[in-house]
């Protein structure tokens, strides 16, 4: 209920209108039938109290002019009385009591009362009113019927006087059953119409504001499909009102989103067939220079020193173009945004090895020696191992130009939904300051250090494309001193979504007996 | 008799060096710089094997790999700027049995070159079962019954490399390396490729293969005979 109030604009507009004119229509019938009851009890009163004193004016004409002595005669005219009453008020509720206090006398006839069991409504307020004064003196009360219902009812009491016999207390009781019944059929129709009424406006407010939702609701879901990637919806435009102008609004907004999303979409492709078609350009006369490089080379020993020479750095400077230019491609391509992963069921402890086993040569003529611990991940994971691969051989380069001829640990572990692979050096560490550019794009730690193996600046800057391509982590922690630890994560399946590491960061044994900053979370991509 | 080589490529400069290597290695090269004109060239040259560039003016070099295929076994290797695979597929699906990625390692070409041109060794027995096929290694033929079945000296390698070692599952790695010759971690893609290639020769179904079953996540296998 609560969820349709706060969702349903139609709703909320409809409940209010209903509850409103509801209460209005409420006081409104409340009012009417208060108003109209009071009315027919007060025209009943008027019509009893006319009819009583009628009644009661023959009555004590009778009285009057009878001659009764005794009682008998006082009884017999009494009767005729009453009955001449009874006949002429229509009524058959008649009590005669003797007004007491005054003197015994033996012809008085009896107290008698027709009221039956509602003799008790005759009140002692009224019978003092009676008792006391002239005219009529009346009372609202309930009189019991004969199948033991209660209806509402009128005593009219007045004095009247016995030849003889002394004073009277008449009291003529009237029904207002038939008022009753009255006001509770116009209750009960005013209770209908309202009824009826109320759920008139509820739907003729509920067809109202359709009119008015429905447009509104058709902009909402349009907006919400063109926010979702959808940018060929647009709304209706009909008529000239306020709806319209807001759908004209809309779909102009609309157009011009489109076109300039295409716009975008248009230029990103061409930059990226011109940075495609440059690189393939390159790509060819790189060929032959390299192909030239390598001949002479593979001569170098027959020509002079100085030629020797310069067909070594020859060689070395081509391989270096053919990296940067290779690795510039590919960095653009994520710029870009046209990265597709080729991921296949891979086993990133094969992977770890056969990179360490290509590797190796390289890491023992620095002096480290690589070993690869492997407590989990032998299941395969959803990767594409070409960019993995990419990136693991990036990581151990790194460790080995920076590891001071220390050893290197890979190790591989999984979990139930991701899979882990660091690469740990004990070299020379870096400082927060350092670790914080190490993924900048040609950034250099220390410019002037001499690089032993070659490198183009943007290994770690496409690894860190390339796990993110993934939906994965790259992360490093690092020490002046104490090494580094590079902790690559990827999600086991290819949708999977990263919680957790299984391999720690900081590494283990990142105590060293030195004192050490404490780890903190990680920003971005770094831990320190 | 030196081997012939036939290189079709457009630029002039990479061409003459590539010829320069080629000769540097004992091999007779032979030029041609218009895909147009290529079919006539591998006509009248004849060569052992091709070496195609993708990027061709004239005729596209697919077109030229797929024309020089329908009729010639001749070996062909592609050499492309291109890397992706959609491209690298394309070029392998038009019948080509390798590619070269420019700029490449000269020493790298001439190896794959000469793993082309390799006779077959001369151990395997003569005749092997595979399926429902039987492989004749020394007259390079493969029946089905009578029928014979025409496949380019790759793809007879493959089979044979399979059918071999009938029990012996092969990754992808171990055909690389002795049906291409490569010794290093390479592109599978080679191998998913031509493994396609020749089910669509050799298999009566090549969505339900009897002859080159694959085992999942590890490599391929040959069928069992009969």
């Amino acid at each position: 209920m609560r969820r349709s109030w706060r969702r349903s604009l139609q709703f909320r507009t409809v409940a209010i209108t209903v509850v409103a004119s509801g209460a209005a229509i409420g006081l409104v019938g409340v009012y009417m039938s208060v108003s109209v009851g009071n009315d027919l009890f007060q025209s009943r009163l008027d019509q009893v109290l006319v009819d009583s004193n009628r009644a009661t004016a023959s009555a004590q004409g009778i009285l009057d002019s009878s001659d009764a002595a005794d009682r008998v005669q006082v009884q017999t005219v009494l009767e005729s009385a009453r009955t001449t009453i009874s006949a002429a008020s229509s009524s058959r509720l008649v009590a005669v009591f003797r007004v007491p206090g005054q003197e015994a006398s033996t012809v008085a006839p009896q107290d008698s009362s027709t009221f039956g069991t509602s003799t008790a409504v005759i009140s002692e307020e009224l019978r003092r009113e009676v008792q006391g004064g002239d005219g009529q003196h009346w009372q609202s009360v309930t009189l019991s019927t004969d199948d033991g219902s209660f209806v509402p009812g009128i005593v009219v009491g007045s004095q009247i006087t016995v030849p003889v016999a002394g004073r009277y207390e008449l009291y003529i009781g009237y029904s207002l059953a038939d008022a009753e019944s009255t006001l509770l059929f116009v209750q009960r129709t005013l209770g209908g119409a309202g009824l009826a009424l109320i759920l008139l406006i509820g739907g003729v407010t509920w067809i109202v504001v359709r009119f008015v939702v429905t447009p509104i609701q058709v902009a909402a879901e349009t907006s919400q499909k063109l926010a979702s990637g959808d940018l060929g919806v647009r709304i209706p435009e009909k008529g000239e009102d306020v709806i319209a102008t807001l759908a004209r609004s809309f779909n102009g907004m609309a157009d011009s989103l489109q076109s300039q999303i295409k716009e975008l979409a248009d230029l990103s492709e061409v930059q990226q067939r011109f940075v495609s078609d440059v690189s393939h350009e390159l790509r060819t006369p790189l060929t032959t220079i390299r192909l030239a490089g390598d001949l002479l080379y593979d001569q170098r020993e027959t020509f002079p020193p100085a030629t020797e020479r310069t067909a070594e750095l020859l060689h070395t400077q081509v391989e270096r173009f053919e990296l940067l230019l290779s690795d510039l491609l590919e960095i653009s391509r994520y710029d870009a945004g046209s990265v597709e992963l080729e991921s296949e069921p891979t086993n990133l402890v094969h992977l770890a090895g056969d990179v360490i086993d290509g590797m190796r040569s390289l890491s023992l003529s620095k002096g480290s020696e690589i070993s690869l611990v492997a407590p989990g991940g032998h299941l395969d994971a959803e990767v594409d191992p070409r960019r993995i691969r990419r990136i693991v051989n990036n990581l151990i380069g790194n460790a080995i130009e920076h590891g001071d001829g220390r050893p290197i640990i890979v190790s591989v572990d999984s979990n139930q939904t991701a899979v882990a692979l660091s690469v740990r050096d004990y070299g020379m560490g870096m400082t927060e300051a350092e670790i914080a550019h190490v993924f900048d794009r040609f950034w250099r730690a220390d410019p002037s250090r001499k690089r032993t193996i070659g490198g183009t600046g943007l290994g770690l800057a496409i690894s860190l494309e390339d796990a993110a391509a993934h939906r994965g982590w790259l992360q490093v922690w690092s020490r002046p001193g104490a090494g580094s630890c590079f902790r690559l994560t990827l999600p086991r399946q290819a949708n999977g979504q990263l919680t957790s590491s299984p391999n720690p960061l900081p590494p283990d044994d990142a105590q060293s007996g030195q004192p050490t900053p404490r780890a903190h979370e990680p920003r971005g991509d770094h831990f320190a | 008799m030196n081997a012939r080589i036939l290189v079709v490529d457009d630029d002039p400069a990479l061409a003459e060096m590539i010829g320069i290597v080629l000769q540097g290695e004992g091999f007779e090269p032979h030029f041609c710089a218009d895909g147009s004109l290529a079919l006539d060239a591998f006509h009248s040259v004849e060569p052992d094997l091709v070496l195609l560039d993708l990027m061709l003016p004239g005729l596209d070099g697919i077109e030229v790999c797929s024309l020089i295929r329908a009729e010639s076994g001749t070996p062909i290797i592609m050499l492309t700027a291109r890397s992706d695979t959609t491209d690298v597929v394309k070029g392998l699906e038009s019948g080509a049995d390798d590619y070269m990625v420019k700029p490449f390692n000269p020493k790298e070409l001439v190896a794959r070159i000469r793993t082309r041109l390799r006779p077959v060794p001369a151990e395997s027995p003569a005749s092997l079962a595979i399926g429902d096929l039987i492989v004749d290694a020394a007259g390079h033929e493969v029946k089905r019954g009578e029928q014979k079945i025409n496949l380019t000296p790759l793809e007879f390698d493959l089979l044979l490399a399979l059918a071999s070692k009938p029990q012996q599952v092969f990754t992808r790695e171990m055909l690389l390396e002795q049906v291409w010759g490569y010794h290093y971690k390479a592109d599978t893609r080679l191998v998913n490729v031509h493994v396609q290639r020749l089910r669509a020769k050799v298999e009566d179904d090549p969505d339900n293969p009897r002859i080159v079953m694959t085992v999942r996540g590890v490599g391929y296998r040959a069928g069992a005979a009969g």
